[in-house]
C-alpha cells in the first residue's frame, strides 16, 4: 500500500534534504511530516534544476512523473513527483513561486518528460519555464488569453469571432445551484467562526451535533 | 555556376509536411500529428493535443467529492472502472476509510475484466490499423460480454459511476459470478484461438518486429509506464511492487518483453504483453472468483465529505499504464486542487522520439502500440 510506502520513505526525507543542504546549501531544503497523505520536501525556486540533477545522479530519481502547479492567493507553488522504480522511492519537490512573475529552471534536459508537463503547466497556470526547448501552450490554442487553473480566471467573451460561453448553450441552473452552495457554506463557515470566538469548548458539542444529524441524514 | 550540374541535382528536394488528423483513422481519436516526410520516411513529428480538452482539473475545484466519480470516468470512456478506482484510492487514503472486504474482491473483479476489455479494443483496433479485419469481430464478441455484465451491474455501457468512495454501488449476485466463471473458461480458449490466428502469423511478424523500438532509458526518460515500459523488459507493475487494494493476495506474473521475434521493446512485444497480461487478469478474476465471501459493499462514510488539509499522490496500475491523482485539499468540500497525471499524456510526448526515421506505414503501427485514448490525453 502506499500508506507503507509512507511510513517506510520517511527516514529517507532527512536524508535527501541533508544531502541536498550538504551540496547546494542555497537550497535550503526542509519537510515538515504530515499525518495525513504525503510530505512534500520544499526548496527554493532558484535551485531546482541543480537539486532535480542532484538527486537524479545521487538517488537515482530516473523518471520525472509529473509537474503539478497549483495557485493560491498569494504565490503559485509547483511540485515535482519523482520516482525511482528500481528502489521503489518516490519524493514530491515543491518550491514557491511569486504570484505576478512566476518563473523558474527547466528540468527537460534532465528528463525529457518535463518537456509536456512543463508546457502544461505554462498554459493552465502562466508558470514560464527558462530554457524550455519549445515553449507553447498544448491544451488550449496558442492564442488562447488567460490562464484557466489560476482561481481568478475569467474565460474571455470572444475567441476568434466566436462567442466563447453562449447564452443559449448554458445551464444557468446548474450555475445558480452552485452559487446557491457557494453562499451556504460561505455563511456556515462564518458561523463556526462566531461560534468559535465566543465559546471554545462548546463547539465541540455542536460539531457532533452537525455530524449526528449528517449520520441520521444518510440513513433516511 | 557549375555547368556540371545534372539534372536531378538541380531537383527541389524539400520535405514535405502532411497533417496526419485529426481525423484520421489510425490515430484512435481527435490526435494530429504534424509529420515532415522525405518521399516516405518521416524525419520529424510533433504531435497536436487539445482537441478534447475538457479541462476536469477545473471542473473538480467546484465539485464535491462523489461529484467528481462521473467526470473521471469521462477521461479514459475504455477504462472507466479503472478510472475511478484510481480517484476513489486517493480520497480514501486523506479519509483512511477501511473499505469492506467484499468490495475490495468486487473492485478487482470488474477491474480485471475492465482491463481485459481494454485489451481487446486495443487488439481489434490495433489489427485493423494493420490491416487485418476479422480479429476486430472476434475481439467485440468478448468485450460486448463484459460491456452486458457492466450494465447489469451499474446501469451504463461505458461510463459507471459504479466505484463509490467506501465501496461499490451495487452488489454482484451469485449468478453474475457464475456467468463470470463460464466467461474466463470461454476466454482462455478464446486466447488460444487469437493466438492461433494472429500472434503466429507470419505477416503480423515481420510487420512489426524491430519496429518502434522503445528501449529501457527511452522509457525511464520519458516516464513511460504500464505494458510499454514492461514491453521493454522492467519488470515493474503498481499491483506487485505497490500493491494497493488487495492485490497481494493474489498469485500472479507479470509478462515482460523478451524480445519475442525481434528487438526488445519493439511493437511486437507491446502487443505481445497486452495478449499474455490478459491471460494474467484471468488467473486474478478466479483467484478473485474463490475467495470473495458475502459481506458488506459500502464502509460507512459520512454525508458531507471533507478532507483534512493536506495533499496525497496516489497512483493505481490502468490498463494503459500508471495512473497518477495529485490531490491538495485546504480542508473543504471541494478538492483545492486535482492533477491528474495521465500516462496517455506521457505516452504521446515519447512519439517524436521514435518516429524520426521510421517509414510512414511504420508509424502508424507505433502509434497504435502505445495504445493512446485521447479523452485521457487532453483530459
Amino acid at each position: 500500500m502506499n500508506d507503507s510506502f509512507v511510513t517506510n520513505g520517511w527516514p529517507m526525507f532527512s536524508t535527501y534534504t541533508d544531502s541536498i543542504n550538504k551540496m547546494i546549501p542555497e537550497a535550503k531544503a526542509i519537510y515538515e511530516l504530515r499525518e495525513v497523505g504525503d510530505t512534500p520536501i520544499d526548496i527554493e525556486a532558484e535551485s531546482v534544476h541543480p537539486v532535480c540533477q542532484h538527486l537524479k545522479t545521487q538517488f537515482g530519481f530516473h523518471v520525472l512523473e509529473v509537474i503539478t502547479g497549483c495557485d493560491y492567493p498569494d504565490r503559485i507553488e509547483v511540485s515535482y513527483i519523482l520516482a525511482n522504480f528500481t528502489d521503489n522511492q518516490e519524493v514530491i519537490l515543491k518550491t514557491k513561486l511569486s504570484r505576478e512573475n512566476p518563473v523558474v529552471d527547466s528540468v527537460s534536459d534532465i528528463w525529457s518528460s518535463a518537456n509536456f508537463q512543463e508546457r502544461e503547466c505554462f498554459d493552465m497556470l502562466g508558470v514560464h519555464f527558462n530554457n524550455h526547448p519549445d515553449p507553447r501552450r498544448i491544451l488550449c490554442p496558442d492564442d488562447w488569453e488567460g490562464f484557466p487553473l489560476r482561481k481568478d480566471y475569467k474565460t474571455q467573451e470572444r475567441y476568434r469571432h466566436m462567442i466563447v460561453n453562449p447564452e443559449s448553450k448554458m445551464n444557468i441552473e446548474d450555475r445558480e445551484f452552485a452559487n446557491k452552495q457557494k453562499a451556504l457554506e460561505a455563511k456556515q463557515k462564518a458561523l463556526e467562526k462566531t461560534k468559535a470566538d465566543a465559546m471554545a469548548e462548546p463547539k465541540k458539542v455542536a460539531e457532533i451535533v452537525e455530524d449526528k444529524k449528517d449520520d441520521q441524514g444518510e440513513k433516511s | 555556376m557549375n555547368e556540371n550540374f545534372s539534372n536531378q541535382e538541380k531537383l527541389k528536394t524539400d520535405l514535405l509536411t502532411i497533417n496526419m488528423g485529426p481525423q484520421h483513422p489510425a490515430t484512435h481519436g481527435v490526435l494530429r500529428v504534424e509529420i515532415k516526410t522525405d518521399s516516405e520516411i518521416v524525419v520529424q513529428a510533433i504531435p497536436h493535443i487539445g482537441y478534447l480538452h475538457r479541462c476536469f482539473e477545473k471542473h473538480a475545484e467546484n465539485l464535491d467529492y462523489r461529484g467528481i466519480i462521473p467526470f473521471v470516468d469521462r477521461m479514459d470512456y475504455l477504462a472507466a472502472m479503472s478510472m475511478e478506482w484510481g480517484y476513489v484510492l486517493a480520497v480514501e487514503k486523506m479519509l483512511k476509510t477501511e473499505i469492506p472486504l467484499r468490495a475490495e474482491y468486487i473492485r478487482v473483479l470488474v477491474c480485471e475484466l475492465q482491463r481485459i476489455a481494454s485489451h481487446l479494443m486495443f487488439f481489434g483496433t490495433y489489427l485493423i490499423d494493420l490491416g487485418a479485419f476479422s480479429p476486430f469481430l472476434y475481439a467485440f464478441q468478448k468485450r460486448e460480454w463484459i460491456l452486458r455484465l457492466f450494465e447489469e451491474l451499474s446501469g451504463a455501457r461505458l461510463l459507471y459511476n459504479y466505484i463509490w468512495i467506501g465501496g461499490v454501488w451495487n452488489d454482484i449476485t451469485d449468478q453474475q459470478l457464475k456467468g463470470i466463471e463460464k466467461f474466463c473458461h470461454e476466454m482462455d480458449l478464446e486466447i488460444a484461438k487469437y493466438h492461433k490466428l494472429v500472434s503466429g502469423n507470419s505477416i503480423l511478424i515481420n510487420r512489426l518486429k524491430n519496429v518502434g523500438v522503445m528501449d529501457q532509458n527511452l522509457c525511464f526518460d520519458y516516464g513511460l509506464t504500464g505494458p510499454i515500459l514492461r514491453a521493454a523488459g522492467v519488470k515493474w507493475d503498481l499491483r506487485k511492487n505497490r500493491p494497493y487494494s488487495i492485490y497481494d493476495k493474489f498469485n500472479f506474473e507479470i509478462p515482460v518483453g523478451e524480445g519475442f521475434k525481434g528487438t526488445l521493446g519493439d511493437c511486437y512485444d507491446r502487443y505481445m504483453v497486452r495478449m499474455l497480461e490478459m491471460e494474467e487478469s484471468l488467473k486474478i478474476i478466479r483467484q478473485c472468483l474463490e475467495g470473495i465471501e458475502a459481506g458488506d459493499i459500502q464502509a460507512k462514510v459520512a454525508k458531507n465529505i471533507k478532507l483534512p488539509a493536506g495533499e496525497i499522490y496516489s497512483k493505481s496500475e490502468c490498463p494503459r499504464g500508471e495512473l497518477g491523482y495529485h490531490l491538495i485539499s485546504d480542508g473543504g468540500k471541494t478538492p483545492y486542487r486535482l492533477k491528474i497525471k495521465s500516462s496517455c499524456f506521457t505516452h504521446v510526448s515519447a512519439l517524436p522520439a521514435v518516429a524520426a526515421g521510421q517509414l510512414i506505414a511504420d508509424f502508424v503501427a507505433t502509434i497504435g502500440s502505445i495504445d493512446i485514448v485521447l479523452g485521457e490525453v487532453d483530459r
